[in-house]
């Protein structure tokens, strides 16, 4: 990295804080919420574009591990004095009932179990490939998410746990999406990373290299679920209340659709498109709202109508950009430099670059 | 080829945007003290998109009948919550802090509702909730109140229909788990249930399934052998109506007893003739008029929409707009503070669906009604006084 760039990374990361100090001053909560909202997905899009995008591991079992983190993070956090009003129908299990632990403590031990979890799945399924291991981690996901809801004095079932304390500020969920994106740049540029990148290119040829598939498969699954839990238990804690049915498998699309978008292999085009897409939807509200010219009301703009839309934009950007907005390069400061000279009567901007 | 599209398509984005400016613009910049504004979120695409549908037919008939209130306008501001948590806790900030709502109404789906309530009780702006029946919705929650009754209610009402009109010893229970609504009628169904047998054994069977579930031969073989005199199944409507088809295929002539969810279309056209004598509680029903309030909504209801029933959501729908209204009557405010204090109040409102008392927790006190099926129709049986 040149002595230039390294600067100039120093001041974005300077400017991004001072972003953050001025948004949690000044901003309304609806934008905070849709800010840390963005953030978060941030989060769950990298973990999973490691497995999916830079080993090339198809796959879909996001919204399990999203879960077992959410629900560290509801269980123990929630006060011991609350506990009883929540668990109305059936009280919790006693080994549990007692044990409160700060959000930190939380977060980190729904990381780890997301990951034991996903060592165990992955173990007999990383065997798989392709459809087939997509279809694997898809059913692990959903019996994940069967056996939360059965699990009625632990979870307490359908109901879902409310009372989740509010922890999660913009210092949190932006301080974690940092770590976060730093963790992942640096394995990416490691020996693994490159391993990773090897057995996406073609497995027989990496193997033959001398890497252990095995694993370094499990290895960036472990990886991927971990930062999911994490992420996981930050959504739980910023809705405050966390159920079942908010990990239906159709959530581990909005991170697939986030990941291609951005580009399988991109973390400067997965941060990208994580906030485009997150705060796209909201900004697409106003399609929603009745719209009339003079007297007439045109009958387009009525609520669902922003998904319409939304989805032509998609179908765009997959049409025009096969590989996603980045492909499977990265933004730095060489791309903005010459997209600044470009436009040379334009002052370069930076986005959310690395 | 691809030029032509591309540029089409650049044009269509500059449109889109030029129409959102258009739009936005006069909702930001009306008369601001003229309107009063009461914000609505809820699931109006996804997967609960009919419910919320439903709830705000509701809403809107309501504010074309009273559109003002403290000499001002009342505009509703509805947006959709695309039947996910983390949009209806963004929807719910939007309304409070962009649209600055004086109170929020909303949403089917208790999920959405708890959602929610976090930032409702934060900003301090009342909420009410149509049909979020979930008791953890308004539990610990001064600024949200609902106009409907909760589950341990309606499952208590199924328990004494069961033992005291079909004189049932022994039930059984076939639960729609993965349903927080079925889950709650089962167990307040079964502790009742035990209360007025005496018996704690009287629940000889409970038995689980998945939403989505299409065969259900194993729970019902076992619900046969325990030969129970009554089944409860509360769940959603699609299953619910297979499960007592299928029941009847194995020779099951026990009676099914459910829940309000079975008040739709759709369970008689799936369950068909099978279906027929099936019982279940619900809040209201268009030929019994519980107060004035009930014969003004379903004559706006007819010329509103004709030909069609009203849904017992679409008069709650309605009740949670005119209860906001009376609640700022009462108040002579339009501040939500103050908005809330008399909402807490509240103490016989004649609602379109029967009569509302807010208790404590600002849950809705009132009557059920026990209806069955009839002619390939829902026909109304008895009101079950709420004590």
């Amino acid at each position: 990295m040149k002595k230039q760039d390294k600067i100039l990374t120093i001041i974005l990361i300077a400017g991004l804080f001072v972003f953050i100090l001025s948004a949690d001053l000044f901003f309304d909560s609806y934008i905070k919420r849709v800010l840390n909202l963005c953030a978060i997905y941030t989060i769950l899009a990298l973990s999973m574009n490691l497995i999916n995008g830079f080993t090339g591991l198809f796959s879909l079992g996001h919204a399990g591990f999203m879960a077992i983190g959410a629900y560290v993070v509801g269980i123990f956090t929630v006060p011991v004095e609350m506990r009883s009003m929540v668990f109305y129908l059936k009280p919790m299990h006693p080994l549990i009932a007692n044990i409160e632990l700060p959000f930190f403590a939380a977060l980190i031990l729904g990381g780890l179990l997301a990951a034991l979890v996903a060592f165990l799945i992955g173990a007999p399924v990383l065997r798989l490939r392709d459809d087939y291991l997509a279809i694997a981690t898809l059913g692990f996901s959903e019996i994940i998410r069967i056996i939360i809801t059965n699990a009625q004095s632990i979870t307490n079932g359908s109901l879902g746990i409310k009372n989740i304390p509010p922890t999660a500020n913009i210092w949190w969920i932006f301080g974690t999406a940092f770590v976060t994106i730093v963790f992942i740049i640096l394995l990416i540029s490691s020996s693994y990373g490159r391993a990773f990148k090897a057995i996406r290119e073609d497995e027989i040829a990496a193997e033959a290299m001398g890497i252990n598939l095995f694993n370094h498969k499990v290895l960036s699954f472990i990886i991927g679920a971990f930062f999911a839990g994490i992420g996981g238990g930050l959504y739980g804690a910023l809705l405050g209340t966390v159920d079942p049915k908010n990990f239906l498998f159709v959530l581990t699309y909005n991170f697939l659709l986030i990941i291609v978008l951005g580009g399988m292999g991109s973390v400067s085009g997965t941060i990208i498109s994580a906030f485009i897409v997150t705060a796209g939807q909201e900004w697409l509200r106003f399609l929603d709202e009745p719209l009339s010219i003079g007297s007439f009301d045109i009958p387009l703009f009525r609520p669902g109508f922003r998904m319409v839309v939304f989805s032509i934009l998609l179908m765009l950007i997959v049409l025009f950009y096969r590989n996603g907005l980045m492909g499977t390069k990265e933004l730095n400061w060489d791309m903005l430099k010459r997209i600044g000279s470009k436009f040379s009567f334009k002052r370069p901007k930076g986005g959310e670059a690395k | 080829m691809k030029k032509v599209l591309s540029i089409l398509l650049s044009v269509m984005l500059v449109a889109i945007m030029v129409a959102g400016c258009a739009s936005s613009k006069p909702s930001s910049t009306p008369a601001a003290p003229e309107t009063i504004k009461i914000g609505v979120f809820e699931p109006l695409t996804g997967a609960n998109a009919a419910g919320g549908e439903l709830e705000v037919e509701g809403m809107k008939l309501a504010n074309k009948l009273y559109p003002e209130v403290l000499g001002k306008k009342v505009e509703l501001v509805v947006v959709d919550n695309k039947s996910d948590k983390a949009e209806a806790a963004s929807a719910a900030a939007r309304l409070i802090e962009k649209d600055k709502v004086s109170a929020i109404i909303g949403s089917w789906g208790s999920g959405y509702s708890i959602a929610a309530g976090n930032i409702v009780k934060e900003k301090k702006v009342p909420a009410v909730g149509a049909s979020c029946t979930n008791p953890l919705v308004t539990q610990g929650n001064d600024y949200y109140f609902r106009v409907c009754f909760i589950d341990p209610f309606q499952g208590t009402v199924m328990a004494r229909y069961a033992f005291n009109k079909l004189g049932a010893k022994k039930a059984a229970i076939i639960q729609e788990v993965s349903n927080d609504y079925a889950v709650g009628l089962a167990s307040f169904f079964k502790a009742e249930f035990v209360k007025l047998t005496g018996d704690p054994n009287s629940v000889v069977e409970t038995s689980n399934y998945q939403t989505g579930d299409n065969d259900f031969s194993a729970q019902l073989t076992n619900v046969k052998s325990k030969n129970p005199d009554v089944i409860f199944a509360p769940g959603n409507f699609t299953e619910s109506a297979l499960i007592i088809k299928q029941a009847k295929k194995l020779g099951i002539k026990t009676p099914f007893i459910g829940g309000d969810t079975w008040e739709t279309d759709e369970f008689l056209k799936v369950g068909g003739a099978e279906v027929e004598g099936a019982v279940f509680s619900t809040f209201f029903d268009p030929s019994v008029t519980m107060t004035p309030e009930s014969t003004k909504f379903l004559d706006e209801y007819k010329k509103a929409y004709p030909g069609k029933e009203p849904a017992a959501v679409t008069a709650l729908g309605y009740d949670a707009y005119i209860l906001i209204l009376d609640a700022m009557k009462r108040a002579n405010s339009s501040d939500p503070v103050k908005i809330r204090e008399a909402l807490a109040a509240t103490k016989d409102f004649p609602g379109a669906a029967g009569p509302i008392t807010l208790d404590v927790n600002g849950d809705a006190v009132k009557d059920a009604v026990i209806k069955t099926v009839k002619g390939g129709k829902f026909t109304y049986m008895d009101t079950v006084k709420a004590k």
